[in-house]
């Protein structure tokens, strides 16, 4: 992994600080000055919001710049992420996360099957390698069944949270 | 000084009830673990306990994060020196040369020194932590509207300067935090900003399952991402602390000390700043500098004490000015409101105690580390060839679960993983996430003193830039962003090399 991002990467990264910044820009100008109320034009909720983004677009014009002087600053070797593991890590958080948690499945059999699957998916490889993959799956069920009952009993009965 | 040490001795005999001390040796075991295993960092391990202390008792509560924090801290010098893999942030000086020692066979000596090093700087930084925060508690009561503002846009001026190889980035990323912090009403007139008619939002975003998301899910990604080598331990020699080292680089530590403790009172720098300047500091005074980096005692004992007498000197600026020194106090000055003790300058009036209270803590968790640094050195080996794509799912599952658990809402979990696909897009691009958490905690504090100012001076700019510790902030402010200038920096070196000059030729 190199940690030293692409010019161009701070030339995209400069483009949208300077759209969000406008965009918030745009949302705080045209926010209610609450002058119905009569308050002070100093107390406007907009004002800090506003002032922020101006802050923001012109922090984003300066690396906009200095991304056009790579040379000078530096940052001409390219990132390099292991997207396949990113994305499998990505998917499988997001569909425990957003997609099972609290969508009527009980929340100890969710996190059973998130954790089972996740280190599983994860030590596939060194398993596959090492002629483990037996081994492999039954530690893999050994965490997730601890996993869940462990969470579920401490939150749920020492903490007394409600689960979703 | 003589009510101070009364407050004291209340609070240490207040902690010292079999129980409570079952609570500081558990929370600083757990500390030392989160602080050992590399991805798990100590604001990540302070966010996830908060979350799983929410029942307890205010001041058991507070005691567990305390400890946490400072067996973290501690911990990540174990990974270091074992295998060269910082356990978390603050411990990377650590690596320079407690690796190297360890590949010498001296393992053991370095862990006796890391051990040494962060309870003597620990030690250093409660001393100041019980002188000076009465005393800026008592500056900060002069403070109005116009300081307070100029007090938050420092915080993260400073943050985004220090904290990242890259100023700018670290200044964008404290906007970004201090807009974020705008989300949901204001603090004024109730009114709903950009909540998009959606109640949740209108709430604003919850600080700790934020917090969670920027360094707990953030972290998830970046570890599975990696493909992990199983890591391999090298053998070592009796770990038992030599108090030769003590006497022989005791003006390392102190100086160490005192910049680790200086640097965590600074709002929003923390842990790793302290150990790389505190190791700086060490080689430039050192006689042996020649040694660093090849497995100088010295320089593992000036990383280590800096680091840790960062962590009670961070607690300062929390505890006077509710504004924190680093990014783990961020998330302890949050548990703190939440178990309803209100930090800030009013603290040394109405609840003088607590920050004895906060004292006893540290000092009970520095016992903790002391005695856990010498008695499990090799079950923590152990802990530590653990593979990364086992903890790594359970930590994600403790994201969730801690962030739901605080109000029992869906809408704080999808919060978590929003800021933590945000949190991992930003570290991938250098923008470091100290000042973003920085700006996201004093964000309410800019918003209420901006306008606050502007109503107390009629719209007059005047008072932000003249009134003595306003002008100090701002100048502090000015100069940061100058000094990143290369224009500004060129024309200073210049000036000095013509000032130098006929000095030179005398």
């Amino acid at each position: 992994m190199s940690s030293r991002p692409t010019a161009s990467a701070d030339l995209a990264w400069s483009l949208i600080w300077i759209v969000f910044g406008a965009a918030v820009f745009y949302g705080a100008w045209t926010m209610d000055r609450l002058t119905a109320l009569n308050i002070n034009p100093y107390t406007a909720p907009g004002l800090v919001p506003g002032a922020l983004s101006i802050g923001l677009i012109v922090l984003g014009i300066v690396l906009l710049v200095r991304s056009f002087r790579p040379q000078r600053y530096g940052g001409a070797t390219p990132m390099q992420v292991a997207t396949p593991r990113l994305l499998l890590a990505l998917a499988l958080c997001l569909a425990y996360g957003v997609g099972l948690v609290g969508r009527g499945l009980p929340f100890w059999l969710t996190t059973a099957l998130f954790v089972f699957a996740s280190i599983l998916v994860f030590r596939w490889p060194e398993h596959r390698v090492n002629g483990t993959l037996v081994r492999g799956a039954i530690t893999a069920l050994l965490c997730a069944v601890g996993t869940a009952a462990g969470v579920t009993v401490v939150f749920q009965e020492v903490f007394l949270v409600r689960l979703p | 000084m003589f009510d101070g040490l009364a407050f004291l001795g209340t609070s240490l005999a207040h902690f010292a009830d079999p129980i409570t001390l079952a609570y500081v040796a558990a929370a600083t075991l757990l500390g030392l673990l989160i602080g050992a295993l590399p991805g798990l960092t100590a604001t990540m391990g302070v966010a996830l306990m908060t979350t799983l202390t929410l029942k307890m008792q205010p001041e058991i509560a507070l005691l567990v994060l305390v400890c946490t924090y400072v067996g973290a801290i501690y911990g990540g010098s174990r990974s270091a020196i074992l295998l060269n893999i910082p356990g978390t942030p603050a411990n990377a000086a650590a690596c320079l040369d407690g690796y190297q020692l360890a590949r010498q066979g001296l393992a053991g000596r370095a862990m006796g020194i890391s051990t040494t090093g962060s309870v003597l700087g620990t030690l250093i930084g409660i001393v100041a932590l019980a002188l000076f925060t009465p005393v800026l508690g008592e500056l900060a009561l002069k403070f109005g509207a116009f300081e307070f503002f100029w007090l938050a846009l420092f915080g993260v001026i400073i943050s985004g300067t220090l904290t990242g190889d890259d100023a700018l980035k670290g200044w964008l990323a404290g906007f970004l935090g201090l807009l974020v912090a705008c989300v949901g009403q204001d603090s004024i007139h109730a009114y709903d900003r950009f909540s998009f008619g959606n109640r949740d939002l209108a709430g604003g975003f919850q600080l700790i399952p934020a917090l969670v998301g920027a360094f707990g899910f953030a972290e998830v990604l970046s570890v599975l991402s990696e493909r992990g080598a199983r890591p391999r331990i090298h053998s070592f020699d009796s770990y038992l602390p030599r108090l030769r080292d003590v006497f022989q680089y005791w003006r390392t530590i102190i100086r160490s000390g005192i910049i680790g403790t200086f640097i965590g009172i600074v709002p929003g720098v923390g842990e790793d700043v302290a150990s790389w300047s505190s190791y700086a500091a060490a080689k430039r005074a050192s006689k042996e500098a020649d040694k660093f980096g090849k497995g100088s005692v010295e320089g593992l004992m000036a990383a280590e004490t800096g680091d840790n007498a960062c962590v009670p000197g961070a607690m300062i600026p929390v505890l006077a000015l509710q504004v924190p020194g680093s990014a783990p106090a961020a998330v302890l000055m949050a548990a703190m409101i939440i178990h309803g003790v209100q930090p800030g300058p009013m603290i040394m009036v109405n609840n003088p105690q607590f920050v004895y209270d906060v004292v006893a803590m540290m000092l009970y968790a520095t016992l903790g580390i002391l005695i856990f640094g010498l008695l499990l050195v090799r079950p923590l080996i152990k802990v530590l060839q653990v593979p990364r794509e086992i903890i790594m799912p359970i930590v994600f599952v403790l994201c969730v679960i801690g962030s739901f658990a605080i109000a029992q809402r869906l809408f704080d979990v999808w919060t978590m993983i929003g800021f933590g696909i945000l949190g991992y897009a930003m570290r991938q691009y250098n923008y470091p996430m100290a000042p973003f958490v920085l700006g996201i905690v004093l964000g309410d504090l800019l918003d209420k003193n901006l306008r606050r100012g502007l109503v107390l001076s009629d719209g007059d700019l005047t008072p932000f830039v003249t009134r003595p510790i306003s002008a100090l902030l701002c100048g502090i402010c000015l100069l940061a962003i100058a000094l990143n200038i290369t224009a500004f920096r060129d024309g200073l070196a210049r000036g000095w090399a013509l000032l130098a000059r006929p000095s030179r030729s005398k």
